[in-house]
């Protein structure tokens, strides 16, 4: 491995701007790490780089680790966003310097020098002065001085960010000539899709100083494991369906599919699919649809964009099961507001069916995903409107409903608390809570999300259950939880200290298999702490002491809650509570 | 993008740190701790009766009464200046912008001893003046005129980057508006420089009431009458008289203190303003 | 017709204040011809005081330029708790009275100072000699390079150090190679500034020289004797010689200005 991070953690002021990223880039790869701005990514480069120590975990360049090594000795060629040509020296001596400070003889210099300018095509302007030169040049300049001293590793920081379009592409086709040419392994910090599809061999897509997915540009983009990765590589609709044995359901039509996710406990739910624009297929009838059918909709906008037509499209109400939370689409809280589809045609296809704002078609899908996401969407439970209001304004629910760009409905409970069909069951904390959630799980509910007052959203998020059965669907929601905050993860387990070594160290491994597990199936990375103690109250206590806590916790008996939990639900200080329950007999 | 850099990546802070703080140490609070203690080991009494004696009250009159007059001078003109050299292009406007910062570089007993020969009165301005029964040379006039001098460059050059970053858009805006070119000096510029204006008086006020050299020469130093703070503790060192010397000092450090303080809260006033009008 | 007000009114202003003293300077030097502008350097007790002021000038400047640039390093390139109260202190001496600056050091090193029994036995002499004059010259031009320094790097940024020491550079050779190129015009102005003023303090060497003609006497002092003995095209020759350094001062600011297009505060 070329490079290889593990666990890197870096803070600024207590918060994690890079949030235990680990990842390997094997030698002469072409790795481009792509967020938006905010995300970490050009933290972590400089992490990388040794410019910014990291407050945990571990950094390695081709298997030496260079945690504690100054950026002196990383030997590693950097170009910076706005290219730090050292302004008062000319071309030559700019990408002299590396060498000079490696005493290397003037002729040697001048030869290797020579070789660079030819690599990024700028001969000849050796005696030139930065300010001498375009933009464009600049940056090849950079790019020259960091490969000067034949680093193996080169990293770009959003190197084409303020040039325009046409010297970006051109500039784009230069770094990947002069990359494959010498193969250097080469990590690219951008925020730009396109140019992270130009470029990369394999992607790695950061939000919230996380890493999210890694993974070829194609695979990434035809099969994303969460919404941010599938929105944010290019436009997706996303759309909340129900996923039977064999079939997905949009309100009442079906399409077959072949991926087969393990239904939990058997029955139908809720699940979230993504659908690219350029992947559906519009006609007059339903008829004449060579794909499943989705929906009837109706024509809003017409965008004329050149090579391709944009249409933006609005399902209407009665699609009352379906509804769509992807693109452009603004859900109310309560659940209401037009679900709206955005769809991509070739000037062909605009051909055989010219259409206009106003005209009613219907909808079918060549190609769906099924994101592997176990939280679909929110039901807010309450008795009374006056706690509608407060669960609704929770910092911590309008975070995740506007991060998922989900639905939330709104469910009045009489005095039997039946779990909603579908999505999380979010409830008050307080008195009466545990029990309240208890039945919730007993009726059906699969998550139900306890929120006591609070006006922060939560920093730390530990993550345990009882019961093995329960450990795969815990991590799963876990994972799909904290994509969605800034937050640091934390796998806790309790086990009695002293006396009994085997128990704690049973217990230990057991944490530490569910640490891999979260990291092969969930791109989770997580710390794991063992309290002293024996069941949930040494856990309870650890999160307690925690400055802004959650817990995810995965339970296989509804009693438990009512019982053994009631008492961390209803605590002096409640932190939010999402409970995962899967029911150890099925 | 990224959120704040850690800077520990470049080294040398060891050492430059250890070394600003060692030279700070030895030359400035060093010296400075040795003043207070030498007014702090004084009998209260002796120290009450040392700065309130009526040639010190004089004086202290005379310091702030002239270095406030003079900085509300620099208000004015200096407001003028900064606005005619941002606003107006005239020829010789980069000499003149240049030599606005004349009082900074010139040694204070040159500007004293050519203020001194310009108003006296058979000096250049003196003697026109002279006729019309005004005497600047050897009155607290004078002294005015050359803490005036000494102050000019602290207003302009605080008020210059205000009006600089306060574009012509918003007055042509404020116009647009419907208000008149009194009306938008009054509700947009004046507001908006406000900050730098009360900073670049204060700064002026500061070096007035310490100022000693351009102030001497043309003082005529006569003790009650034109007879400055600095002068009166240079007189009680000539006298030996150390400790009478070092009491002034302390009242005259604690003034620097104090308008060291509004200096730096009239700053963060700025700041403040500036940001919130950016936001 | 309000602008020609304004400029009118700003060109009186600064004529009266300004050009005419500054005027009045060489006028009066020159008045009895450039011989006798001449002749007054041929004073001994007026070379001893130029020798003073230059050797004042070559001891403080360099110290004050290093200490300036280790106060610019550490506080534009790190952060750390106490800044701000550093960036206070160093400014200090600014608001000082140059009177107060000469009288703490005559407290620390006079007869009846600190320090002052010790230094009589051991038969050193500060106050009323050239270390007095030097340490307060140093009080008084303390803040000058630094002040000048450290807003400039702190725009500057540090992203061509991090490339320097990204591409192997050691801690000297990015200071000598990068730092000190990007802020050589800062610094020169910084230096400029801090020797007119050096060389021109009045008020705290009057306090600690002790006025011993031709020992102790610096260019200022100097000029006020000739001036109290009505010599007055002596005063004014020397006062020409300390005026010319202010205008060389000021041409290099504004070369500094046009070089960098960068203005300070």
């Amino acid at each position: 491995m070329s490079i290889s991070l593990d666990q890197v953690t870096k803070r600024y002021q207590d918060h994690p701007v890079v949030n235990d990223v680990s990842l390997e880039v094997s030698e002469g790869e072409f790795f481009v790490l792509l967020g938006p701005s905010g995300s970490g990514k050009s933290t972590l480069l400089r992490a990388i780089a040794g410019l910014a120590p990291i407050d945990h975990g571990q950094i390695a360049l081709h298997g030496n680790d260079v945690t504690h090594t100054g950026a002196r000795d990383r030997g590693v060629g950097l170009v910076f966003q706005n290219y730090a040509l050292f302004r008062h020296m000319s071309v030559a001596e700019n990408i002299e310097f590396a060498l000079r400070v490696r005493r290397m003889k003037a002729a040697e210099r001048r030869a290797r020098r020579k070789e660079l300018l030819r690599l990024v095509a700028l001969e000849g302007m050796d005696e030139r002065l930065p300010a001498q030169l375009s933009g464009g040049q600049q940056q090849r300049v950079a790019v020259a001085r960091a490969l000067a001293h034949k680093p193996q590793v080169l990293l770009l920081d959003e190197p084409f960010g303020a040039l325009d379009a046409k010297i970006r592409e051109e500039l784009r086709r230069t770094i990947r000539t002069v990359q494959r040419e010498l193969g250097i392994t080469t990590v690219l910090v951008t925020h730009d899709q396109e140019e992270a599809f130009a470029l990369a061999d394999r992607i790695g897509v950061m939000n919230l100083g996380r890493l999210l997915e890694v993974g070829r540009p194609r695979d990434l983009y035809a099969r994303p494991a969460t919404r941010f990765v599938a929105t944010f590589l290019g436009a997706a609709n996303l759309m909340l369906a129900r996923q039977g044995p064999d079939a997905i359901r949009f309100g009442d039509s079906a399409i077959a599919t072949d991926i087969h996710h393990r239904l939990p406990q058997g029955r139908e739910h809720e699940v979230v699919v993504v659908m690219r624009p350029e992947e559906l297929e519009i006609a007059r009838d339903r008829r004449l649809l060579t794909s499943g059918y989705i929906a009837r909709a109706v024509v809003e906008e017409v965008l004329f964009t050149g090579t391709l037509e944009r249409l933006r499209l609005t399902l209407p109400e009665e699609v009352e099961a379906s509804r769509l939370v992807g693109v452009g689409t603004s859900v109310g809280a309560s659940g209401s507001g037009e679900a709206r589809l955005e769809v991509v045609r070739t000037q062909p296809e605009r051909r055989t069916l010219p259409l206009q704002a106003g005209d009613a078609v219907v909808i079918g899908a060549r190609h769906l995903h099924v994101l592997p996401t176990p939280l679909s969407s929110f039901v807010v439970c309450v008795e009374d409107s006056a706690r509608e209001q407060e669960l609704l304004s929770h910092p911590l629910l309008e975070q995740l409903v506007a991060s998922m760009k989900t639905r939330v409905l709104v469910q009045q409970m009489a005095s039997d608390h039946r779990a909603p069909e579908a999505g999380v069951a979010v409830i008050a904390g307080g008195a009466g809570a545990a029990r309240r959630a208890a039945h919730m799980l007993a009726t059906g509910a699969n998550e139900v999300l306890v929120l006591p007052p609070s006006d922060a959203v939560p920093a730390q998020v530990g993550i345990c259950w009882h019961g093995d059965g329960v450990r795969g669907a815990t991590l799963a929601v876990g994972a799909s939880l904290l994509r969605q905050l800034s937050a640091e993860a934390i796998c806790l387990a309790a086990a009695p200290e002293g006396r009994r070594d085997s128990a704690r160290g049973a217990t230990l491994r057991r944490l530490l298999d569910a640490r891999s597990e979260a990291r092969a199936t969930h791109g989770l990375e997580m710390r794991t702490e063992l309290v002293a103690g024996e069941g949930i109250a040494p856990i309870a206590d650890y999160i307690a002491a925690l400055p802004a806590p959650m817990l995810v916790l995965g339970v296989t008996r509804a009693t438990d809650v009512a019982g053994e939990l009631a008492a961390f639900i209803e605590s002096e200080r409640p932190s939010p509570v999402l409970l995962v329950y899967r029911s150890a007999t099925p | 993008m990224t959120p704040r850099r850690s800077h520990s990546v470049l080294p040398g802070f060891g050492i430059t740190f250890g070394f600003t703080a060692f030279f700070l140490c030895a030359i400035v609070l060093l010296p400075l701790t040795a003043l207070v203690m030498r007014g702090a080991s004084m009998d209260l009494a002796r120290f009450v009766e040392v700065v309130t004696d009526p040639r010190a009250l004089a004086s202290y009159r005379l310091s702030f009464g002239t270095s406030m007059l003079a900085a509300a001078i620099n208000l004015v003109f200096g407001f003028v200046i900064a606005w005619t050299l941002v606003r107006y292009r005239f020829p010789g406007r980069r000499i003149v912008d240049a030599i606005i910062d004349m009082p900074f570089a010139l040694p204070t007993a040159v500007s004293g001893i050519a203020l001194t020969a310009v108003f006296s009165a058979n000096g250049w301005i003196g003697e026109h003046l002279e006729k019309l029964g005004i005497k600047v040379a050897y009155t607290p006039l004078g002294i005015t005129l050359a803490l005036t001098l000494i102050g000019l460059p602290f207003v302009v050059r605080t008020v210059q980057p205000a009006l600089q970053e306060l574009s012509k858009d918003v007055e042509e805006a404020a116009e647009t508006l419907g208000a008149g070119p009194f009306h938008a000096f009054r509700r947009v510029i004046l507001p908006a420089v406000l900050p730098a204006l009360l900073t670049g008086f204060a700064l002026a006020f500061a070096r007035g009431v310490g100022e000693y050299g351009s102030v001497i020469f043309i003082a005529g130093n006569m003790p009650g009458l034109t007879e400055i703070t600095p002068l009166l503790i240079v007189i009680r060192l000539e006298e030996y008289d150390y400790a009478a010397a070092a009491a002034l000092g302390c009242v005259m450090l604690a003034i620097s203190f104090l308008m060291l303080l509004s200096i730096n809260l009239l700053q963060a006033w700025g700041r403040r303003r500036l940001v919130a009008a950016r936001r | 017709m309000v602008r020609a007000l304004l400029i009118t009114l700003s060109l009186a202003f600064l004529s009266a204040l300004l050009f005419a003293p500054l005027a009045v300077v060489f006028a009066t030097a020159f008045s009895e011809g450039v011989q006798a502008w001449f002749a007054s350097f041929a004073d001994s007790d007026t070379g001893a005081a130029i020798r003073l002021t230059l050797l004042t000038a070559a001891i403080v400047v360099p110290l004050n330029t290093v200490f300036g640039i280790c106060a610019a390093w550490c506080i534009a390139k790190f952060e750390f708790p106490g800044k701000s109260l550093l960036i206070t202190l160093i400014d200090l001496p600014l608001a000082v009275s140059p009177v107060v600056s000469g009288l703490v050091y005559v407290l620390l090193f006079g007869l009846q100072g600190w320090f002052g029994a010790w230094l009589m036995e051991h038969d050193i002499s500060i106050i009323f000699a050239l270390p007095g004059i030097v340490l307060a010259t140093m009080f008084v031009t303390f803040p000058y390079v630094a002040r000048e320094l450290i807003p400039l790097m702190q725009q500057q940024g540090d992203d061509e150090e991090e490339a320097a020491i990204t591409l192997g550079a050691g801690g000297w050779f990015t200071f000598f190679h990068v730092t000190l190129p990007r802020i050589r015009w800062g610094l020169l102005y910084g230096v400029i500034l801090c020797n007119a003023r050096a060389m021109g303090e009045f008020g705290a060497v009057s306090v600690v020289s002790g006025h011993i003609r031709g020992l102790t006497n610096t260019m200022p002092l100097h000029i006020e004797i000739l001036y109290q003995e009505y010599n007055f095209v002596g005063a004014f020759a020397v006062a020409s010689l300390l005026s010319l350094l202010a205008v060389v001062t000021l041409l290099i600011k504004s070369l500094v200005e046009w070089r960098t297009g960068y203005r300070r505060r």
